[in-house]
């Protein structure tokens, strides 16, 4: 029995070949040699990425069957989502904007 | 490999996977990258070789990239396309990975800008060269179940539901203190064992890293609570799996071995 996913030949190799997603994600996303490309590209926190896509792959069917989409609202996996929070936060200040103003006018 | 040069259209986008120092052109055939539209090819910087391939400026902005960070099965596909291209062509020569996402405007920018950093890329390539990257996870064997709700409590006094036997809150509650201690003691023993597996680790290796411990997927009971890579010579990859074996045997727990990786984890810091 070998507990090590050892693959023969050419070294180095190319990495195990039960080579999870969250193990491949933490070295590809940030962990490369830091050189200023042309278009900046703003990943996200790889940790926090991580964890949760390793939520997300394991949940997903499950939640898809339960008709849970919460990624499609997390701030920190959509963008969309993330463009729904700042519509929501400006509703809500001009709300607080406007209760302000009328109850200045009143007085 | 003239005919689909990536310099023939500077209007397009660059994606660089790595530089390297003389590849071999024909570990690249049959890779497809992270497009379909246009092969991998190599890109010359002098001494050096960019690994790039040329994509479409649309495909690979912030929004593309900001949809595809939301999209696992998309975020897998680029993932394993990068890492792919990365592995293939450290598998034939000195290899110096570059993160997911390095994009240039043009082949010439990126022949520019790249071979700006060619000190940084032979320093990079000295360091790491006949060494590999080898990632050690450390689990906490799964905690004692909280039985608190499961065992039976002391039986009730027959005929009378509402109101419980003496001593029946207490008999929970110790119940409950000794199920958090056996918890809080396993935690303990576990990441006394993770620091005695890196120090070990570590005493072969050229370079250790901590990551940050992944978190419990839903039906994962063992606690991750290591999470390290180390830069390990070749000629001590196979001390490394003799001292994983002999760390199990030693200490019981759960350690996962993986690699040899790339040494993405080790070209950050020249």
């Amino acid at each position: 029995m070998t507990d090590v996913d050892f693959r023969q030949g050419a070294y180095p190799v190319s990495g195990p070949q039960t080579t999870n997603l969250a193990d491949i994600l933490e070295r590809v996303l940030d962990k490369g040699i830091v050189i200023a490309g042309d278009i900046k590209i703003e990943l996200l926190d790889i940790e926090l990425l991580t964890i949760r896509l390793r939520l997300f792959v394991a949940s997903v069917d499950t939640a898809k069957k339960a008709g849970i989409d919460w990624w499609e609202t997390d701030p920190a996996l959509s963008s969309r989502a993330a463009r729904n929070v700042m519509q929501e936060e400006n509703r809500l200040l001009r709300k607080r904007l406007e209760e302000l103003e009328s109850g200045a006018a009143e007085e | 490999m003239t005919e689909r040069d990536p310099e023939t259209s500077d209007a397009d986008t660059i994606y660089v996977f790595a530089v390297c120092r003389d590849p071999d052109p024909s570990v690249l055939v049959g890779l497809s990258g992270v497009s379909d539209e246009s092969p991998v090819a190599p890109l010359s910087l002098g001494a050096l070789t960019a690994i790039v391939q040329r994509v479409r400026a649309g495909d690979f902005g912030e929004e593309a990239w900001e949809a595809r960070l939301a999209d696992s099965v998309e975020l897998e596909r680029y993932a394993r396309g990068h890492h792919d291209v990365v592995s293939a062509v450290a598998a034939a020569c000195p290899t110096v990975p570059l993160p997911m996402a390095t994009l240039y405007r043009g082949a010439e920018r990126a022949r520019q800008a790249l071979a700006d950093e060619a000190d940084r890329f032979h320093a990079v390539l000295g360091r790491i060269a006949r060494h590999a990257e080898w990632g050690v996870k450390v689990y906490a064997a799964p905690g004692p179940r909280d039985d608190g709700n499961q065992e039976p409590a002391v039986p009730a006094a027959s005929g009378d539901r509402s109101r419980p036997a003496p001593g029946a809150g207490l008999a929970y509650l110790n119940r409950k203190r000794g199920a958090q201690q056996r918890r809080e003691r396993c935690q303990t023993e576990a990441l006394r064992i993770a620091e005695v597996v890196d120090v070990e680790v570590s005493g072969l290796a050229a370079a250790s890293r901590r990551l940050r411990p992944h978190a419990q997927p839903p039906g994962e009971r063992r606690i991750q609570v290591l999470n390290a890579t180390y830069l390990v010579a070749e000629h001590r990859a196979e001390e490394l799996g003799v001292l994983t074996r002999a760390l199990r045997e030693r200490t019981g727990a759960q350690i996962e071995l993986s690699g040899p990786w790339v040494p993405y984890s080790f070209v950050g810091e020249v």
